[in-house]
């Protein structure tokens, strides 16, 4: 009879097919003002390919990338007054998806309409709506506004655009609950660390100190002790806003960091990030504008070390993770109710879920009770286990125990 | 995870607690909390760190010896 040795059991990694199915929610395609060039752009995203386009106002539309007519390739068309028109035959779709002209034809066909896609202008940046489903995005799932866009006081953003092929976006989800990663990867010394899921929204509070024994001339090393703030949240699957707030030698710096992504394929996304910084108070609008850009680079110098991570690493369906580690399982659950129907998604995947590491709360913990202790005039004059060897060492040698 | 009701608003939730750093709480109607309440929509909510008083409830039931902390 064998027996299964338990030091001779390796865990392997597994990993099944990722989904073919993409996540319901708003995704961002890129700032708007790329978009705004009087040229159509092509976008590969959600299995397909769409086409981006800005009508005479400057709105942008994002439509089915291949003309239904004869299958021409609309991002290498034209944009003509509110329509973007095919190269094929110079057919005409405006930002509704209807198809406005055919300058050959008497007639356009009844049913010439291809698909538009619900989109937003918002913070800047444009994006896009998928539901596998059809149905319009609900209210309440409308991206939240960042106050300080636009403000002349902080600086327009910085962009940045990485595909990555043989992996699938829930891989950098994942970072959300990984507190341990801040020492590795970001030289920073988490001293509290929460994480609140609920609804569609996904949230990562930290406070953290510089390692002092690091200087790569990341924002995250500084020669202060005070720590740095994050306040960091997914709003639906694939769009993360995060505000900072570092010391430095010239105060305290504000800073917006925008991470998110969208799928190309199954195996293949986009990511992008983007950073815009407060200006310093008591600098020219000048030196304010260089300090600020350079503080932006520290910020993505520091994204840059999650992303070398991100390209590398394999996709795995069953962390094994000790004590220390964040709460993976909940937020995998929570993840999951972007990808099936609205009508299926559980309570367990929505209902608020707080995980919380707090160094400092332990030593308050014990600090309450002293001070309860002291405001109710009790005092500790006697410990049991002092009475109890003083009392051992004043017996008499022989008396208990054979 | 151990059960436990808000002292305040007796709101029933489940608590973990690793050690005394760590807390986690899994809640089944947030919307019940009255601090939660007080919060205009689930964009606010979300980004709230906690309830005062279901944090009070907790440190309570902990040195009561109803929530188990493992030793350090």
């Amino acid at each position: 009879m064998t027996s299964i040795q338990s030091d001779t059991e390796v865990r392997v990694i597994e990993s099944v097919a990722p989904p073919t199915r993409f996540a319901r929610g708003w995704h961002c395609l890129g700032l708007i003002d790329s978009f705004r060039d009087g040229k159509p752009h092509s976008i590969e995203a959600f299995g397909t390919k769409l086409v981006v386009f800005a009508d005479s106002r400057g709105k942008l539309n994002v439509l089915n990338g291949y003309c239904p007519h004869m299958g021409g390739d609309l991002s290498q068309g034209t944009v003509k007054g509110d329509d973007v028109a095919c190269p094929f035959h110079d057919w005409r779709w405006s930002g509704n998806g209807r198809c406005s002209s055919i300058p050959y034809a008497k007639r356009v066909p009844p049913r010439a309409r291809t698909r538009s896609w619900e989109v937003r202008e918002r913070n800047g940046q444009l994006f896009v709506w998928n539901d596998p489903q059809g149905n319009p995005p609900p209210p309440e799932l409308e991206i939240p506004e960042i106050a300080a866009f636009g403000d002349p006081g902080w600086t327009t953003w910085t962009w940045n655009t990485l595909r990555i092929d043989g992996s699938h976006c829930r891989e950098i989800i994942d970072n959300v609950v990984d507190m341990a990663h801040f020492f590795y990867i970001h030289y920073a010394f988490p001293v509290y660390f929460k994480n609140v899921f609920e609804g569609h929204i996904a949230s990562q509070h930290m406070n953290a100190k510089p390692r002092k024994d690091v200087d790569v001339g990341t924002n995250y090393s500084n020669t202060d002790d005070t720590p740095n703030r994050s306040e960091a949240a997914y709003y639906g699957p694939s769009y993360m806003i995060d505000y900072l707030w570092s010391p430095s030698s010239m105060g305290e710096i504000e800073t917006v960091l925008i991470n998110c992504h969208y799928p190309v394929s199954p195996t293949a996304f986009v990511l992008q990030w983007g950073v815009m910084v407060k200006k310093p108070q008591g600098l020219t609008d000048e030196e304010a504008t260089g300090m600020a850009k350079a503080f932006a680079e520290g910020v993505e110098l520091g994204f840059v070390q999650d992303v070398e991570i991100w390209r590398n690493k394999t996709k795995i369906d069953n962390p094994l993770l000790c004590e220390e580690d964040g709460p993976v399982y909940q937020l995998r659950r929570w993840y999951e109710q972007f990808y099936v129907d609205v009508e299926d998604v559980t309570p367990e995947m929505t209902q608020r879920f707080e995980f919380e590491i707090d160094t400092e709360r332990a030593v308050d913990f014990w600090k309450k009770e002293v001070e309860e202790n002291l405001a109710a005039g009790r005092f500790v004059t006697s410990d049991p286990r002092i009475e109890s060897y003083k009392a051992s060492q004043a017996e008499p040698a022989g008396v208990g125990g054979a | 995870m151990q059960p436990l009701d808000c002292r305040r608003c007796g709101n029933h939730v489940l608590v973990k607690k690793n050690s005394l750093a760590h807390t986690s709480v899994q809640w089944t109607e947030a919307t019940r909390c009255v601090e939660f309440a007080r919060t205009p929509d689930l964009t606010a909510r979300a980004l709230q760190h906690s309830c005062d008083q279901m944090r009070e409830s907790i440190d309570n039931a902990v040195r009561a010896g109803r929530i188990e902390v493992p030793e350090e």
